[in-house]
């Protein structure tokens, strides 16, 4: 699923290099390929909560809603929380860029998704018997990338090892890698192996708007407003297309 | 997906049989509706693992190891699968039987149980069914719900639910009872006679009280305190002391030998109204017996009379003794739902008026249709209550 970094780099340097206009090293394109990633990836978020609000079709491939998630699930991971018995909490599995949902597990029972609630509401709940947490229905407070877990039942129980706390989070995007050896004549030789290449973790649907927000870029790097101009531009018309 | 996981033999006898001819073994496997729990130092197990070598003629506890017991509700959602583990097998033969029995009280609680849902369902279900992307409630708080569903099943008990529970009690010589754990309200107050007809005992309202406080008195009529300086207390009441010593006749207006009673004119009273009444006041003219509540105490207490009897106390609660597993009738399950969301919406800013109106036409409407539905009228019971009166019903 992921987008080759060698097809992007090629395609931008063909572009590029129409008309003799510049040159983007390996160097640039590694860093200016990470950026734009990330951009892409950002948006996912407001572009979910916009669809969130929008009604959408069902007929297949239309759903917008869908074809994000589709997007999006190339980065969803599922890990446990560490628990620190020190400081009777939890730790977020390394590559947690956001926390989607939290569980709790138990042995031979259904996970259940815990409540997240912000300070006053920790304090409030476990006042209130109707709603007070059980380990039916656990809250957690998420403070410092740390998860603090209530009912305290939980925290025996993954300290013994009969229970779990998993968190379902989105990761962060890799930095890509366009790895190369230089040649006798100095220039640039794709090499996938040594050190080894990273391809853009993106959706394959993502090529066209890859290449042309790298382009926007390497514009700016090359001083040609042109490119930016029209890399700009074209982005600027898919991305109203998408929010019609 | 049936809703019935266990089997017949489950349900009915409350046991499963594995014949243990093939191997020895140690692991036995069930599909009960209750969890099955092992005895703690709370509570004792509710089933027993039991061994029998002749073929099921008799049968023993399972005394050779411990027993270990799993219940997972992984295997076919949402039901419970138990899996019992003997740390010792038991030893196979051609006439070996070994059998998983609950015992009594969750054999009944198991009896019936398809007529309920639990709270816990109805909690998951709502947010599974009324909540999420495209819905009236995008999004809620699963403790919002959880706090809905619990006020909306306490006011159902008060009103709606057939909940109501019943205790058969003696009545002890200091004539007064415990109000039971889970009390809200009572429904009825009765003795029991000989033959195990009901007699309603009613509240002692106008006639007498337990007073909430008994200051004990200097002889100027100050109070009393005691060196953590509060007031010090009375035992017991002189209203109490003496309503417990009462001739109740004198109330009730009830014959005796002699006609002291009230509202009874005697014979010293003109000759022309000896022994009739005048004035009989239905509140107190039955022979029954009162009871009141002692808040003071917190106990419910009985008139003098009813000393030694048998006491049926009927009362409601509120069905939240038993926290999340509490059970509510399914003919209260939509109810139950349109409670939740119309609370909700109505507590939540930004809605439109009219759907908030629209959910309060549906609470109502389900409601009420769960109390016909509750009310169990049937037609011809209805026919045989009618049998009896100047109208009757043809069918």
């Amino acid at each position: 699923m992921a987008i080759s970094v060698n097809k992007v780099y090629k395609t931008v340097l063909l572009i590029l290099n129409k008309e003799q206009r510049g040159y983007m090293t390996p160097e640039e394109f590694n860093r200016i390929g990470t950026q734009v990633q990330r951009e892409i990836f950002e948006k996912y978020f407001e572009d979910l909560n916009q669809y969130t609000r929008m009604p959408q079709t069902d007929v297949d491939y239309a759903n917008r809603l869908m074809n994000l998630n589709e997007k999006m699930n190339i980065f969803k991971r599922d890990g446990n929380a560490t628990y620190v018995p020190a400081d009777n909490n939890f730790t977020l599995p390394t590559l947690t860029h956001i926390v989607g949902s939290v569980t709790y597990e138990a042995k031979s029972r259904l996970p259940v998704e815990m409540q997240r609630v912000d300070r006053g509401e920790f304090y409030n709940l476990r006042l209130s018997p109707l709603v007070t947490p059980s380990e039916q229905f656990p809250i957690y407070l998420f403070e410092n990338n740390k998860l603090q877990v209530y009912p305290n039942t939980i925290n025996t129980k993954a300290n013994a090892g009969t229970a779990n706390v998993a968190v379902q989070y989105i990761k962060v995007p890799d930095d890509i890698n366009w790895a190369y050896t230089v040649g006798n004549l100095g220039q640039f030789i794709y090499n996938a192996n040594t050190p080894p290449t990273v391809d853009f973790e993106l959706h394959n649907s993502e090529f066209t708007e890859l290449v042309l927000a790298i382009l926007m870029y390497a514009g700016i790097v090359i001083r040609d407003p042109q490119i930016v101009q029209a890399a700009s531009g074209q982005l600027q018309a898919d991305r109203a297309n998408q929010k019609q | 997906m049936s809703l019935i996981n266990q089997t017949n033999e489950e349900y009915y006898a409350g046991e499963k049989m594995f014949a243990v001819t093939a191997a020895p073994q140690t692991v036995f496997t069930c599909t009960f509706e209750p969890k099955l729990t092992l005895a703690t130092s709370t509570e004792p197990a509710n089933f027993d693992v039991q061994v029998s070598t002749d073929n099921g003629v008799t049968f023993n506890d399972y005394v050779a190891g411990t027993i270990s017991v799993v219940n997972d509700n992984t295997v076919k959602p949402p039901y419970n699968q138990q899996t019992i583990t003997l740390s010792v097998a038991v030893a196979n033969s051609a006439t070996t039987l070994v059998r998983v029995v609950l015992k009594a009280g969750a054999l009944w609680n198991n009896y019936g149980s398809y007529e309920y849902v639990k709270l816990n369902d109805i909690v998951n279900n709502f947010l599974v069914a009324y909540t999420g992307i495209g819905k009236l409630i995008p999004l809620v708080k699963r403790t919002d719900v959880i706090f809905h569903a619990k006020r909306g099943l306490q006011e159902f008990s008060y009103d709606t639910l057939n909940s109501i529970k019943t205790l058969e009690l003696d009545l002890p010589p200091s004539n007064s009872v415990i109000i039971p754990q889970d009390y809200v309200n009572y429904v009825r107050m009765s003795f029991v006679d000989n033959m195990g007809v009901l007699h309603p005992i009613y509240p002692a309202n106008n006639l007498t009280t337990d007073p909430t406080s008994v200051p004990l008195q200097q002889k100027d009529g100050s109070f009393i305190q005691d060196e953590y300086g509060e007031n010090t207390e009375a035992a017991q009441s002189t209203t109490r002391t003496r309503w417990e010593s009462a001739n109740d006749r004198l109330i009730t207006g009830e014959f005796d030998e002699y006609f002291y009673n009230a509202n009874v004119y005697n014979w010293s009273w003109r000759k022309e109204t000896y022994g009739r009444r005048y004035g009989l006041d239905p509140v107190v003219s039955q022979g029954n017996g009162w009871f009141n509540i002692d808040r003071r105490r917190n106990v419910i207490s009985f008139s003098s009379d009813l000393k030694g009897r048998i006491i049926i106390l009927e009362y409601i609660s509120d069905g939240l003794a038993s926290d999340l597993d509490t059970k509510v009738p399914k003919m209260a399950e939509e109810a139950m739902y349109m409670h939740i969301a119309y609370s909700i919406l109505a507590g939540r800013s930004g809605v439109q008026e009219y759907i908030v109106q629209r959910f309060k036409r549906d609470r109502s409407a389900q409601l009420r249709n769960t109390k016909i539905r509750l009310s169990n009228m049937k037609l011809s019971e209805m026919i045989q209550t009618m049998r009896g009166k100047s109208k009757w019903l043809k069918h």
